[in-house]
């Protein structure tokens, strides 16, 4: 799709065929970006490491997840201890810290590919702009993670006792696509 | 609302969201799985569901989808599970209260893993806290108990 509107964009104008101008998706990448490195997301967003973070809560900066827990390469926790085991496949109830977050899908991290811990907007920007590198996510997929996953919803409320990011999965969803109607600009 | 527990039928009357946990020691009277902190941080409370483990104190009563296997029908007296068989072996025990746990997630680890590496079973047991510290006796009998599964 990027690929589609960078093609449809008025030469010299900055506006795209969709009326987005670059400014305007760039304000939207920077608040993409607000919410995507903010800990409730970059938690399970670790990467290649396997282990989840617990930054936000109040263990501090730089926190692991407790419990020696393990995402493994299975990304559930298959080969020690599945995640599900105390993140219960349940109806969603917004549980307040610190008892484990349950959601009504099997918990998970999510793909090694969308590493966003530590990243920085430049980084996370052509990650998420190219499916080469994001496993397979154009901008429209993006957009449909952020209104349909339930990981997604309760990141933005993750019940009491946890920080979470501003905005909505809605207007989350907006800015992606403002951004992409926009041409993905980074910088 | 019907729940099937070590293989038997069971109807009760409970709110939607009271824990697995107090279905089964105050509704059952299976009181092999324990209760220690109620948010998942302990372990006591593990029990199985379609054989994973699963602390039944953060389990929603209306959120049981499966079977649920408790200490009491992992293994008898006759026949122990060779996880119960281990930890006889090594005399794991001390006061007891988290070991129905332990063994629990013991033998559901080794159900999905029967070939773990060291570092594999300490992070598997790492949930299950134990106040006496026989987590060295632990760490032994799962060994034994995974070599004896694969033997077997």
């Amino acid at each position: 799709m990027r690929g589609l509107v960078v093609a449809l964009l008025v030469a010299g104008s900055g506006v795209s065929a969709q009326g987005v101008t670059r400014e305007e998706g760039l304000a939207a990448w920077n608040r993409i970006y607000a919410v995507a490195s903010h800990p409730r997301c970059t938690n399970c967003h670790v990467g290649a490491q396997e282990v989840p973070m617990w930054e936000g809560l109040t263990y501090g900066a730089q926190a692991r997840h407790g419990m020696g827990v393990r995402a493994d390469s299975s990304r559930i926790g298959a080969e020690s201890i599945p995640c599900r085991t105390c993140h219960v496949t349940a109806a969603k109830r917004a549980v307040p810290a610190p008892s484990a977050p349950q959601i009504e899908e099997a918990w998970r991290l999510p793909p090694v590919a969308l590493d966003w811990l530590g990243e920085s907007s430049a980084t996370l920007c052509a990650q998420l702009r190219d499916p080469a590198l994001n496993d397979g996510h154009e901008i429209a997929d993006l957009v449909a993670h952020l209104t349909s996953s339930p990981f997604v919803a309760w990141g933005f409320a993750p019940g009491e006792g946890r920080s979470k990011p501003e905005g909505s999965a809605a207007e989350m969803a907006q800015d992606v696509a403002v951004w992409g109607a926009a041409g993905s600009p980074c910088q | 609302m019907k729940f099937t527990v070590n293989g038997k039928d069971h109807e009760v009357e409970v709110e939607d969201d009271m824990p697995l946990l107090w279905v089964l020691r105050d509704e059952l009277g299976i009181t092999g799985p324990k209760y220690g902190c109620g948010i998942a941080q302990c372990g006591a409370c593990t029990v199985h569901v379609d054989g994973v483990s699963v602390r039944s104190c953060q389990l929603a009563a209306s959120d049981v989808d499966g079977e649920i296997t408790t200490i009491e029908g992992l293994g008898g007296p006759g026949a122990l599970h060779a996880v119960q068989a281990a930890w006889v072996d090594h005399q794991v025990a001390q006061c007891g209260y988290c070991q129905s746990g332990q063994i629990m997630q013991a033998a559901s680890f080794l159900d999905l893993n029967p070939d773990p590496t060291d570092a594999q079973i300490d992070a598997a047991m790492s949930g299950n806290l134990c106040r006496c510290g026989t987590y060295p006796r632990i760490r032994e009998a799962v060994k034994t108990a995974a070599n004896r599964l694969k033997a077997s």
